[in-house]
């Protein structure tokens, strides 16, 4: 192995003339929409679980009245909608923009301007449909929020209105991050750069981009439909009166639904397979394998939908196939659980913070893996669907999974972003925290579920056998909470005076680690050139060629004569008029006017003017 | 980093601590639970889930074992060289893609097997019962009975049971979670669920619930089944096919001349808080004197005891504090059947034999007084739940269908206030519609 | 729609653009999939009429109501909006061969961007009014977006389709002006052919949407 380390610099490099509010609000640079993407995704992250806790203090006891039914519903609809819209996907946003261009060798994505279009969309989609909680007129239809409970006859409030537009909103944002990063992964590798060669983490987005390309598509015309229903009177769900198809709501939204929970966890998947092999110091065990495994769960992804409906009556057939589709799904699953635990076997691990919630994931995801196993068999499912046992089996796929790895990518890439070391012993704090309350607080809802808990309940009586679950699961709740404050304060504390990381602080082998941390604005000072997959472990010397020139520090994009794009405020502008559209239809029809001319003309002006000055 | 000495203390800490969490938790009672099953439909289901049960345990033992080992092991020590740079194994890999798809075979035929089984034509002679969902009760008519109640079915013990399920508004789902799966109870479409109970579940009852979010009022959507030896169950159908009659149907009541009172309103305001259902409230309740003959055939008009319902089955949620009740009224069940002839009660509720109502948007109301809840299982059924519950219905069950009646008091789904213009009741009103209805057995 | 992206170094030698547009229609192949099975599933399941293909009979009123697919009239804008394709084409080849010298008048007729844009873009136009003129004569024969299972599906898989032919129609007037302003080269041929390739899209998608609502019974 050819570990090359390069001297930590005594300083943390900045931006020179790149701060200021202005500065963010026009960038169009990957990483500081990475970093964007980050901090609001946080921020959301942290509302949702503030939602959540409400959610378990009323659970907490039989016959609670801490909150009314009404905002009860409301609060577990938003937990859901935001954990998954607002918080995961964004958070794996952060990762696919700040780490794509710099996992493949590029200076930037393919589109710079959509790239900041799509952080903007996101961020005022997720004001739109956040703000009505305050008011108590949040979405009350449950995340999958099931027609014909969603249509105006039974739904009269604005409640349903903005979640159908929020998160309308937020799927232009996810489709036109999507094109981007797959136009960028398709066409600015690097030479030598082979797909084959290319980073875990970077092919796990490159299925995720595809998954939601192809999946978006399927909700948005099922919003779409909602949409008329509720605004103009047309029949998609109008079951009692129209004759319309109960089951064609949950059809549509779970052919979108199924492929977005492999939206939510193969990033985190991706993570963990860099921070493994990183803090093991072995390659990816079996990486065509991992890769092929992927690419199969995405393809079976679109064919098991309808096992989240085993109980409306599909009949044996329909049973059977979408009962062995979602088994055969489990068996490329478990192969990267196994080719994990691989990768770490004789290896030299570290249990840094990173690589703690990396193992995590696998240990806590294959608890997942197992429960939903069980739920693929529908006589079985018809037992566990609606109850606690799947509020516990997809909160260990989603928190013990996504999240787990999302945390592990955070603490691995903190010094590549920030230039600075997070601090191991918060850090340590804070994992060890998460990981008991986390297990406190969803490991129980299986024995609530297997004892009868309907899920979505307001509340309970006494004497149903559910008291002490619930009881437990509430106390693990209110842990999470000093956890993330541990987090927060690490997290600024290190930004601003964390050891100095230097370019690879883990010694990692990948493309990103051969560059100044934080990187250049210009990422490389010349586009590398790569003859494998680990090119600081196993590269030739045209590799480390690259690698030297590229960790150089201190010059400017003009020094070295890159051609950087402009800052541009125009696509914030386009996603403000997107998103005054959609108030108008809530308002006045005249704001829909004004947005829409805001954001026409806005786009006529930003594809009208130039990326970035005239080359010479 | 911590080292793997304390890793191991924190790992037995953990084991402790589930140990005690396990020991607690065993020592709650479950009624509801999925893994007792007492009819042949959860006991096809529970093979399964045995099954797989086992599997899962031993694939988690294994992969996390491995997965600690290879972590406690593998940690780096000091001045290690290099490890071994290994890109993969393609037998092992083969082996952990092989190992799995056989395991999976092992779920996948019984599962197929009891898909079949369980979703047959149910068998010939069954009882049907046709279940309608409402936001937020239950519909059950009994089609060969020409029955139909509300929240609350009595099936044989022994008898395959076919439920049909429709829905008239959103999608429902049916769980009786002791005596099989769910099945959602769907707009447009006709669904079915079949069981059998077992014969030794006669005298018991098991709580039944919406299992699919519905809106506002979905957790207070229950139901309640009472297993019953087929004696009882003829017993209780022949009683339920019979019209209203002024006084229980049963043992004959007198009838014409004043109902003796047997609505005391007191203790109205008691019963607030949690626990609420006190045994004073319980023993409030009109009984049903058992009047089973000692062989064969009963006469009609059996009811389960209600004391003999157990505990969890009756409800204790509490009273909402802002909801009171005039204490010490008398009710006057002629007086009760007037009014509720004379108002809106009708618009939305049947009762067979009084033929002014013949509403169909509420429970049908016939034998209301032989059930042992209201409001879909939220409240027990006695009369100082009951009187609050007609006082205002929408502050017990936000989202409630039926308005608030009593007089001043706020409608919180109509944001307004019930004024004698439109209709409030007064508090000796409702009194008097609570002794009718509690008459109707 | 700048020049500016097309002298960067790509993976594939192709302009991302026009990587870019490939996943976007094959995203789009999934919406209309969608929209397109949603009719298929509620075809012939409207509870009251008018119905596409077979007259109804309105029980409250004993009014006969026929069929009301007027398939000769959509059949010519159909027949239109395919022209359009061979326009567009040839639209295409005339920015991408503009520098070469144009000796006859066919040559310069076919060499005319101006004239090939103009009329991919009033085949476009066309077609639009054939719907507007479909979609009022629907509601005035009683069928409107609420009227049944039918109608919902029909307004809003068509208005999808028609509101992409609109976006096409704006794509190519935007075209046009530029055209007009600083004339069009073959630098400029990439902005055609995305434009191309996203009306040729629309197209085809007519092509499906035709066959299973106004051919197929």
């Amino acid at each position: 192995m050819a570990t090359t380390a390069f001297p930590a610099p005594a300083h943390v490099p900045g931006y020179a003339g790149e701060t200021g509010i202005w500065s963010w609000l026009t960038t169009v640079d990957h990483k500081r929409i990475g970093i964007l993407y980050l901090y609001t995704a946080l921020f959301f992250f942290m509302f949702g679980g503030l939602e959540a806790i409400v959610i378990r203090a009323q659970l907490g006891a039989p016959n609670q009245r801490l909150v009314s039914p009404e905002f009860y519903n409301q609060l577990f609809t938003m937990h859901g909608t935001t954990m998954i819209f607002l918080a995961i996907m964004p958070l794996s946003a952060a990762f696919f923009n700040f780490l794509i261009p710099l996992q493949i060798g590029a200076r930037d994505v393919a589109f710079p301007r959509l790239n900041a279009f799509s952080y903007w969309v996101y961020l005022f989609g997720g004001i739109f449909i956040t703000v009505p909680i305050f008011f108590a007129v949040a979405p009350d239809g449950g995340w999958f929020g099931y027609a014909p409970l969603t249509i105006k006859q039974y739904s009269q409030g604005v409640n349903i209105d903005f979640w159908v537009m929020g998160l309308q909103i937020l799927g232009v944002s996810s489709l036109a991050a999507a094109f981007n990063f797959i136009t960028t992964i398709i066409n600015l590798r690097a030479p030598g750069m082979s797909l084959m060669r290319m980073p875990m983490f970077t092919w796990m987005a490159f299925i995720v981009q595809i998954l939601l390309i192809l999946a978006f598509p399927v909700i948005t015309i099922a919003l779409v439909f909602l949409l008329f229903d509720r605004f103009f009177g047309t029949n998609f769900y109008n079951t009692v009166g129209a004759g319309a198809d109960p089951l064609l709501w949950q059809h549509l939204f779970w052919i979108f639904g199924h492929p977005e929970v492999y939206i939510l966890i193969l990033p985190a998947f991706g993570l963990v397979s860099e921070v493994l092999p990183a803090h093991s110091k072995k390659p990816l065990f079996g990486y065509p394998v991992m890769v092929y495994s992927g690419i199969l769960i995405a393809v079976l992804g679109f064919g098991v939908w309808a096992h989240h409906m085993f109980a409306v009556g599909m009949g044996p057939i329909a049973d059977t196939f979408f009962a062995m589709s979602t088994m055969l799904i489990a068996i490329p699953t478990g192969v990267k659980i196994f080719n994990w635990i691989a990768t770490m076997a004789q290896g030299a691990i570290r249990l840094t913070t990173a690589m703690l919630f990396g193992i995590s994931l696998v240990g806590l995801f294959t608890i997942g893996g197992i429960s939903g196993i069980m739920h693929a068999s529908p006589p079985a499912d018809l037992q566990q669907t609606d109850t606690y046992f799947i509020v516990a089996h997809f909160h260990y796929v989603l928190f013990g999974g996504s999240i787990m790895g999302i945390f592990a990518g955070i603490y691995h890439y903190f010094p590549k972003v920030m230039g600075r070391m997070m601090d191991e012993r918060l850090g340590l704090i804070h994992f060890w925290l998460t990981f008991i309350a986390m297990n406190l607080t969803f490991f129980p809802m299986h024995f609530a579920g297997m004892q009868g808990m309907p899920r979505r309940i307001y509340t309970f009586d006494a004497g149903q056998g559910w008291d002490v679950y619930n009881m437990m699961s509430t106390v693990g709740a209110m842990i999470f909470p000093i956890a993330m404050l541990i987090f927060i304060y690490n997290f600024f504390k290190s930004r601003k005076s964390g050891a100095i990381a230097g370019s690879n602080p883990w010694g990692a082998g990948t493309l990103e680690w051969t560059i100044p941390s934080p990187p250049p604005e210009y990422n490389f000072a010349t586009i590398p050139t790569v003859t494998s997959r680990y090119p600081l472990w196993e590269g030739k010397e045209v590799d480390m060629e690259s690698a030297r020139a590229n960790s150089v520090e201190g010059k400017t994009a003009a020094d070295l004569g890159i051609v950087l794009p402009y800052n541009t405020i125009k696509p914030l502008i386009v996603a403000f008029g997107l998103v005054l559209m959609f108030c108008g239809l809530l308002t006045t029809q005249m704001l829909i006017y004004i947005g829409a001319a805001i954001m026409v003309g806005a786009l006529y002006w930003w594809l009208l003017s130039p990326l970035e000055p005239e080359h010479h | 980093m911590i080292g793997s000495d304390r890793l191991r203390r924190i790992a037995s800490y953990a084991l402790s601590a589930a140990l005690v969490i396990a020991v607690v938790a065993c020592s709650e009672s479950h009624p509801n639970s999925t893994l007792v099953p007492r009819s042949d439909f959860g006991r096809e289901i529970d093979f399964l889930w045995d099954r797989m049960l086992l599997i899962g345990t031993i694939v988690f033992v294994l992969t996390e074992g491995a997965l600690l080992y290879v972590v406690l092991k593998y940690r780096r020590r000091e001045n290690q060289p290099p490890p071994p740079q290994t890109h993969g194994s393609t037998k092992l890999e083969i082996t952990w893609t092989l190992i799995p798809a056989v395991i999976l075979v092992f779920i996948a035929v019984p599962t197929v097997r009891t898909i079949v089984t369980t979703q047959a034509a149910a068998a010939p002679g069954a009882l049907n019962i046709d279940v309608i969902g409402h936001q937020w009760w239950w519909e059950f008519r009994y089609a060969d009975h020409g029955i139909t109640t509300a929240n609350e079915i009595y099936i044989p013990a022994g008898r395959t049971v076919n439920f049909r399920l429709r829905s008239a508004d959103v999608i429902h789902s049916f769980w009786a979670p002791q005596l099989g799966g769910k099945r959602d109870v769907v707009t447009n479409r006709t669904n079915y669920l079949w069981l059998t109970p077992d014969s030794a579940t006669a005298s018991m009852v098991w709580n039944g619930f919406c299992a699919e979010y519905c809106g506002t009022a979905h957790t207070y959507m229950r139901f309640r089944v009472f297993t019953v030896t087929p004696q009882e169950f003829d017993s209780w159908a022949a009683g339920q096919k019979m019209p209203a009659r002024f006084g229980a149907v049963g043992p004959p009541a007198p009838t014409g001349g004043p109902i003796p009172p047997p609505l005391e309103a007191p203790g109205i305001t008691t019963p607030t808080g949690p626990g609420a259902p006190s045994p004073a409230a319980q023993a409030a309740a009109p009984q049903t004197p058992a009047f089973a003959t000692a062989t064969g055939a009963m006469e009609p008009g059996y009811i389960f005891p209600r004391n003999r319902i157990p505990d969890y089955a009756v409800p204790s949620a509490p009273i909402p504090d802002e909801l009171s009740f005039t204490a010490g009224l008398t009710g006057n069940a002629h007086r009760g059947r007037q009014i509720f002839s004379s108002k809106t009660c009708i618009g939305c509720h049947s009762i067979a034999g009084n033929p002014a109502a013949m509403g169909v948007l509420g429970p049908n109301l016939t034998h209301f007084g032989s059930r042992s809840t209201i409001a879909a299982g939220l409240y027990p059924n006695t009369p100082a739940y009951l009187a609050l519950w007609i006082k205002n219905a929408r502050a017990m069950k936000p989202g409630a269908l039926m308005p608030a009646l009593g007089l001043n008091e706020y409608d919180p789904t109509l944001k307004s206030t019930v004024t004698a213009a439109t209709g409030g009741l007064t508090d000796q009103e409702i009194a008097d519609i609570v002794a009718y209805l509690t008459t109707l057995k | 729609m700048t020049a500016a992206a097309t002298h960067h170094y790509t993976t594939t030698g192709l302009d991302n653009r026009k990587i870019a547009i490939w996943a976007f229609i094959g995203s789009e192949c999934m919406l209309f999939t969608s929209l397109i099975s949603t009719y298929m599933i509620y075809k012939g399941r409207s509870v009251v009429g008018p119905f596409p293909h077979r007259p109804w009979t309105d029980p409250t009123t004993g009014q006969t109501l026929p069929p009301i697919l007027d398939i000769p009239v959509t059949s010519a804008s159909t027949f239109v909006l395919l022209m359009s394709s061979l326009f567009m084409v040839l639209a295409l080849a005339a920015v991408q061969n503009k520098n070469l010298p144009k000796h006859t008048r066919g040559d310069r007729i076919l060499g005319s961007s101006k004239l090939w844009l103009w009329a991919t873009a009033l085949a476009g136009a066309t077609f639009l009014g054939f719907q507007a003129y479909e979609f009022t004569s629907f509601v005035h024969e009683g069928l409107t977006i609420k009227t049944n299972l039918f109608g919902s599906t029909f307004f809003t898989l068509t208005g999808f389709h028609g509101a992409h032919v609109t976006a096409g129609v704006l794509w190519l007037v935007t075209l046009l002006a530029i055209d007009y302003r600083r004339g069009l080269t073959p630098r400029d041929a990439m902005n055609v052919d995305l434009a191309a390739l996203y009306w040729h899209f629309v197209d085809v998608i007519w092509i499906v949407i035709f066959t299973l609502i106004y051919l197929l019974q």
